[in-house]
């Protein structure tokens, strides 16, 4: 495992590569999209045992920062939704030039799955798509924090300010990052891969919506319901930490063409 | 500003593990300045609650201080290590390692521990093994209550209606988040550290030593706290053993919250802690 910067200096990201080990050599490398704010909190370890397990079997894995996330280059005030979608060309191909692979496959939780999947409907080099527990557009995710802000018991600190940046949990999402971010909406923007994975932590009507647009994609789907804790923003003081050990193994699983899955 | 990822290896081990951490540093160092150490808060990585950590370590290099903000083994990007030892015998030892590797790869000797939580816990403990540590920093550490506490805490509420009506409100509701404990452990990693306050007595002995070795103290203390204290100056009153002279600062703000998630809060904590620290280097 190598943690780094790359890409530009003024948007230096910052990255942890897994190179690929086991007996069984890929012809493709992954890189992991993670989702923001708390989640990405919450889920940091859930991605480092995937890019290990994953590593284990023959894979190149990349996991990084968006900027103004983690321990990237910038601030999260100053971002917009195109911003982290050039970051994820940026992972790809620095994955790509460390590794001499030609494709890589994507795999994004959450907020990180819309940009996954928005990902793999611009580019021709992503071979597989797996998305866990998926935003569906920048629209739902307004939506979601707005249900959030109005709730009768919201905590102070989840609020809206005076130049419309909606504060959550402690991040800032501006007024222009969600306005770009509802430029997209993986529903009507289908990403061009070979083969589709959508694992959710529990049923709702948009996880049924995504399964049945995708169902009808010339990508094969397959579409897995691992019920576990899916309270991805809640905030305890022991920075609570969500490791579905199920969902992983779906996920390393369906990579691997191995299982059932 | 520039930041570069350094891996701390263990020396005496076979096993090669890494620390992984980002050395933020400003554009000309100053290696008579001294160095702060971002310390983990539980299980949290490096960036800190609410990315305060990375906030902090900028602010820092804005203001000519170098800092490391790193991974105690098996805690975000740092390896696990082998061996039984508990957090606050680990954690001084890991804090040590990254000291060593600044001095020798930076030729600073000086260094400031910033932690909050079990972050404040082992800043203290390593300052108390290793006389390179000459400031800690401490959000929520440890405390103890006062008469005055008691006081502060119960007098005001008695009179309100509305502290009885979220009282009565508390007890009858039915939280929609299961607690850590209900959640299936295939699913959830729990903190191998369970904070415990040890005896007033031996931290009293401990803060004298640091005291005694000139170590600067910030304590910092957030509502997150508020079931031990309640106003800055209960820390000095709890510890009236300890001569302190100088060498503490105490604040506390009722206004944040533990893991500072008020964006204001997190501004202003940031810009106390700047502060404390140029102070102490000067």
């Amino acid at each position: 495992m190598k943690a780094f910067f790359f890409g530009e200096s003024k948007a230096a990201l910052y990255g942890v590569y897994h190179p690929a080990g086991g007996q069984v050599q890929r012809d493709y490398g992954v890189v992991l999209c993670y989702p923001f704010g708390q989640e990405y909190m919450r889920s940091h370890r859930a991605f480092r045992q995937i890019a290990t397990q994953l590593s284990k079997k023959g894979f190149h894995v990349l996991r990084f920062d968006y900027r103004g996330t983690g321990d990237s280059s910038g601030n999260m005030e100053d971002m917009l939704a195109s911003n982290c979608l050039e970051d994820i060309d940026t992972a790809i191909e620095e994955l790509k030039s460390m590794t001499d692979l030609k494709a890589v496959s994507l795999m994004g939780l959450r907020m990180g799955a819309i940009f996954a999947s928005a990902s793999a409907n611009r580019r021709e080099d992503i071979k597989k798509l797996a998305v866990w527990d998926p935003m569906l557009s920048g629209e739902d995710c307004e939506n979601e924090l707005l249900l959030e802000i109005n709730k009768d018991d919201v905590e102070p600190w989840n609020f809206m300010d005076d130049e419309e940046t909606l504060h959550f949990n402690g991040f800032p999402l501006t007024k222009a990052f969600r306005s770009s971010l509802k430029e997209i909406d993986i529903v009507s923007q289908l990403p061009e891969v070979e083969q589709l994975l959508q694992v959710v932590s529990h049923e709702t009507a948009s996880f049924d919506r995504l399964k049945n647009t995708w169902g009808n994609t010339k990508a094969e789907l397959t579409y897995v319901y691992s019920e576990s804790p899916s309270d991805w923003n809640y905030v305890d003081d022991f920075g609570g930490i969500l490791l579905p050990q199920p969902v992983i193994q779906t996920l390393v699983s369906w990579f691997a063409n191995e299982g059932d899955v | 500003m520039k930041e570069r990822v350094i891996a701390v290896s263990e020396n005496t081990s076979r096993d090669k593990t890494s620390l992984v951490g980002v050395l933020c540093e400003p554009e000309t160092l100053d290696k008579k300045k001294p160095a702060v150490l971002i310390l983990n808060s539980g299980i949290m990585h490096r960036i800190g609650t609410c990315r305060l950590s990375v906030k902090l370590s900028r602010a820092l290099a804005e203001s000519g201080i170098a800092s490391v903000r790193f991974d105690y083994s098996g805690v975000g990007d740092s390896d696990p290590r082998r061996g039984g030892m508990s957090f606050l015998e680990s954690a001084p030892l890991e804090t040590v390692e990254v000291m060593d590797y600044i001095q020798k790869h930076r030729g600073i000797n000086k260094f400031i521990l910033y932690g909050l939580c079990s972050g404040a816990d082992a800043a203290y403990e390593t300052a108390l093994v290793d006389k390179r540590v000459i400031g800690i920093c401490q959000i929520d550490g440890y405390c103890y209550r006062t008469l005055g506490w008691y006081i502060n805490h119960y007098l005001p509420r008695s009179c309100k209606l509305d502290v009885w009506l979220r009282y009565f409100k508390r007890k009858l509701s039915d939280s929609s988040h299961k607690s850590i404990d209900d959640i299936d452990p295939e699913y959830i990693e729990r903190a191998s550290y369970i904070r415990e306050f040890p005896p007033k007595l031996e931290i009293t002995n401990g803060l004298q030593q640091l005291v005694d070795d000139k170590v600067a103290m910030y304590c910092l203390f957030t509502d997150g706290q508020s079931s031990l204290i309640n106003d800055a100056s209960q820390f000095k009153k709890s510890f009236r053993k300890v001569n302190f002279g100088k060498y503490l600062t105490v604040d506390y703000m009722p206004e944040a919250e533990h893991i500072i998630t008020e964006p204001d809060c997190q501004k202003d904590v940031v810009k106390r802690i700047v502060n404390w620290v140029l102070l102490c280097s000067s």
